[in-house]
């Protein structure tokens, strides 16, 4: 509990890095930040509306401090301020509507590509120096270091224009109302399966060797030796002996890979024009709409926290030694 | 003499490396009798683990048993097993304690389930049938049946080295090898942990591979030993003959170095 | 230099070797491979692949193989600039967080542990749009002054290690500045894990300009592969056809990644002998087929 006590505090002032980050980044460009924060917005701003944002984001005829816990009130009250592009819609509520779609493709895409990259990395740590770990170690090799967004868009290439296989964009078929019948289900899936295909690939790699360099490290160790000399079956040997073990620096290790998997999907959305956080932002960057990009900051580090908090807790559930005695 | 437990003759273990082959057990022939409590002395680095790495086939790439050797067990030449019965010989027959005993409890298992998988290998049986052995069996080691709850973490160095005793124990195996166990532990526990085994040994009837690098403690609980020196096995006796009438150079050499047991204590004297 | 030597003997890190030095050597001799201008006017738009022209056109009439070996340049710049200086922080701050200890060591590592947790590609979203269209050079700073974290928690993990070892303690005892231990004792025990940053950070940067550049937040003027990336998706070259226009750069950095994924893994094999395999295994797989022994 202490142990998981600290890391929510440290997670907080994580998120407080954040928000200051956003605070000082237009009060330190060159210019007035006033000017640098709403200048997409031109003149349709009416006085009144532009207040109310100035209110928002800190920009009050009061010292520095004030203006920052101004700010801060503002932030973790959850009022990001509005989007320019789509005035007067509010930030949360923007990046609310696109959060469902990029948490549905990562998380699921996480959970797949992590599983899948495990289990390869086990068996080629198993069976090191053959066949079948060389081809594993150059595909995890591979898979690592290619950006995705060369990935995506060969698989567009491939099977989107080429082949015709997938659709090219969007979440599902525009024409279809949204609602909880298979027809608009299978099309969601249907949609989905090029961009989530790529993020697989594209974090299976990294797992794959993290896994089988945490396997062979521990095939040396005594109770894996022991459990083989007990007469075990080699796949009780292999899951329950080594990769029970391998998996615990597996796990600290997905808590660094979630701001890749973010990263990764961000830019997948973009070439599929899927409608999550990346494309959203995507078309913010566009537009310069500075309270969408800044809010965006936010809503991912939330989300990357409460992601390493999640690994936190697997961790406790895996490590006996971190529970209480 | 009856059959022997063990018996291995000409055995020739190479570790292969990229240009050439480091030869590190060259033609070892010796016998361990039923009950017998058998001591294999030698340097760090002699093959003496090698050996007993060798006898239940736990060797990984690149070590290499050559063609030519033979390890029986009871009769049985372990080297032509296959891989299942392999599997059924290991433990059954011949059950060990590795060097660092302390580390050969998987850590995220509980005691329970490190007996409930070994019984489970070897037999069908029941979680509670299970249960009820691993308690009797550390029963045998003084060790209370509500630790089987607990992760080897939750115990001492010393209970962790019982707990595997008592595991080598669960399916009554003709030959215990003890790999240098208790180096890591200090000279009470060490002592304690001995005698516990002589007992059982007495008790259970089975016999007894030690491998060690401490010569005094050898002496003591051996009744035969076996000196090795550079993967070669170069005088094996009963122990008390060995001791008072070495007969290679280098067993003389060897109790030289060690601390007298009984007689005069030669004592340095410090410098003023 | 021993790792070096190694290196070359390992097959991974060869054609690692092999596939970074042709990418140099065509960024260097980049205006004798081609007669075409990357910013100039050459052709018409969007011609396919031909002899005038190897890679085809671009939408704006350039020729893609010129932007494709001209672009080359930017991407190693960056990434090799980037990952230097990533190294350089982190290797520093790693060191004196490991060996100085107590509240040096945690200021450092709860820095470190914090950008560990705000995710790298949002924030630098953040900071390249404010900065407006990032010329290479910027990217080049805003990637090293942002991703040093990773590299701090492995150096330091490593030297709290090497600090226990006896000629870090015997050095001490000598009375040595703590500089010079740092300096001539432990970091050359840390060559490696330095190795494996330096190429992990480079692999880093290289995609992450590609991807920046690629959201719209290079400066779109410069000749990279990044921007190449961004004009064709504008162009919406795969919607018409120009595949060519997209494809190129996706391989070239493909290929780039490729290469120095092989060098950094060959390094851990090295760095880490048990995750060698190498000659040896060969040798003993085939001395079992010949039934010379068996395990």
């Amino acid at each position: 509990m202490a142990f998981l006590l600290r890391r929510l505090a440290f997670y907080l002032a994580a998120f407080l890095v954040a928000a200051t980050i956003n605070f000082f980044l237009p009060r330190l460009m060159p210019g007035d930040p006033i000017q640098i924060m709403f200048a997409s917005a031109g003149s349709e701003l009416s006085l009144e509306n532009l207040n109310a944002l100035k209110l928002t984001f800190g920009f009050i005829d009061a010292p520095l401090h004030e203006q920052y816990f101004a700010y801060l009130q503002s932030v973790f009250t959850g009022d990001l301020g509005r989007s320019i592009k789509y005035f007067p819609l509010p930030v949360t509520e923007l990046l609310g509507r696109a959060l469902v779609w990029t948490v549905g493709l990562m998380g699921i895409a996480t959970v797949i590509a992590f599983t899948l990259g495990s289990l390869l990395g086990v068996f080629a740590a198993w069976r090191r120096g053959r066949l079948i770990d060389s081809v594993i170690s150059l595909t995890a090799i591979f898979s690592s270091s290619v950006p995705a967004v060369v990935v995506s868009l060969i698989m567009l290439f491939v099977f989107g224009y080429t082949l015709g296989w997938f659709p090219n964009g969007y979440a599902a078929d525009p024409l279809i109302d949204p609602a909880w019948n298979w027809e608009y289900i299978s099309s969601v899936l249907y949609h989905g399966t090029l961009p989530m295909v790529t993020l697989v690939f594209v974090l299976m790699g990294g797992f794959a060797v993290t896994m089988r360099n945490n396997m062979i490290n521990l095939l040396g160790e005594d109770y894996i030796v022991m459990a083989r000399a007990k007469g075990l079956s080699d796949n009780n040997v292999m899951l329950w002996y080594a990769a029970r073990n391998a998996l615990l620096p597996t796990v600290s290790s997905l808590a660094i890979a979630i701001g890749t998997v973010l990263g990764g999907s961000l830019v997948t959305e973009v070439v599929f024009n899927y409608p999550g956080l990346g494309n959203t932002l995507y078309q913010a960057i566009i537009a310069r709409d500075y309270p969408v990009i800044q809010g965006q900051l936010l809503i991912m580090t939330a989300a990357m926290l409460i992601s390493n908090f999640v690994v936190d807790l697997s961790y406790v559930l895996l490590d006996p030694r971190l529970k209480k005695a | 003499m009856s059959q022997p437990v063990l018996s291995v003759r000409n055995l020739n273990i190479d570790y292969v490396g990229a240009e050439g082959d480091f030869h590190a057990v060259k033609n070892v022939s010796f016998d361990i009798a039923p009950g017998e409590f058998f001591g294999l002395a030698g340097e760090s680095g002699c093959g003496k683990s090698t050996i007993a790495f060798a006898i239940s086939r736990l060797h990984r790439p690149p070590a290499l048993i050559r063609t030519g050797s033979v390890i029986a067990v009871n009769g049985r030449n372990v080297l032509e097993l296959d891989d299942a019965d392999l599997r059924r010989f290991r433990w059954r027959e011949v059950a060990m304690v590795f060097q660092s005993a302390m580390n050969s409890l998987n850590p995220v298992l509980t005691i329970e389930a490190q007996f409930y998988d070994v019984l489970k290998a070897h037999g069908p049986i029941s979680r509670a049938a299970a249960r009820e052995r691993a308690a009797e069996l550390l029963k045998l080691v003084d060790i209370a049946p509500d630790r089987l709850d607990a992760f080897p973490h939750q115990c001492s160095g010393g209970m962790r080295q019982r707990i595997v005793i008592a595991i080598c124990l669960a399916l009554n195996p003709k030959l215990l090898i003890m790999d240098e166990p208790t180096t890591a532990l200090d000279v009470v526990v060490q002592r304690e942990i001995l005698q516990r085994i002589d007992v059982l040994r007495k008790k259970l009837g089975f016999s007894v591979l030690f491998i060690t690098h401490d010569l005094g403690l050898m002496v003591q609980v051996s009744d035969r030993i076996g000196i090795m020196l550079e993967g070669e096995l170069v005088e094996v006796n009963d122990a008390q003959t060995i001791y008072r009438q070495p007969q290679h150079a280098y067993t003389k050499r060897l109790w030289a170095s060690m601390p007298k047991l009984r007689g005069e204590q030669t004592r340095l004297e410090a410098a003023p | 230099m021993k790792l070096f030597a190694q290196l070359l003997q390992n097959k991974k890190a060869m054609t690692g070797l092999v596939i970074l030095t042709v990418i140099i050597l065509v960024a260097i001799f980049a205006p004798l491979l081609t007669e075409y201008s990357p910013v100039k006017r050459v052709g018409r738009p969007h011609q396919a692949p031909s002899w005038d022209h190897w890679m085809g056109t671009t939408r704006l009439g350039h020729d893609v193989f010129s932007r494709l070996v001209h672009g080359a340049r930017v991407s190693l710049a960056v990434g090799f600039g980037a990952g230097l200086l990533i190294t350089l922080i982190g290797t520093v701050l790693g060191i004196i967080a490991g060996y100085k200890g107590g509240v040096v060591d945690e200021v450092i590592n709860f820095f470190t542990n914090m950008v560990l947790v705000v995710p790298n590609l949002p924030l630098l979203l953040v900071l390249a749009a404010f900065i407006g269209q990032a010329s290479p050079l910027v990217i080049a700073i805003i990637l090293g002054l942002t991703s040093w974290a990773w590299g701090v928690r492995v150096t330091r993990s490593e030297t709290l290690s090497i600090r226990q070892r006896d000629f870090v303690k015997s050095a001490e005892m000598l009375g040595e500045p703590g500089w010079r231990i740092m300096l001539f004792e432990i970091f050359p025990n840390l060559i490696s894990i330095v190795g494996i940053n330096f190429i992990g950070s480079v692999i880093f940067a290289v995609i992450t300009e590609a991807t920046l550049e690629f959201l719209g937040l290079g400066d779109p003027n410069t000749v990279s592969w990044g921007i190449m990336l961004y004009n064709a998706q504008n162009a919406a070259a795969l919607a018409v056809g120009a595949w060519w226009d997209i494809l190129a750069p996706c391989f070239a950095l493909a290929f780039l990644g490729l290469g120095l994924a092989l060098i950094n893994f060959a390094i851990d094999e090295i760095a880490n002998p048990r995750l060698r395999t190498g000659g040896m295994l060969n040798r003993w797989t085939r001395m079992v087929r010949l039934g010379e022994g068996k395990l």
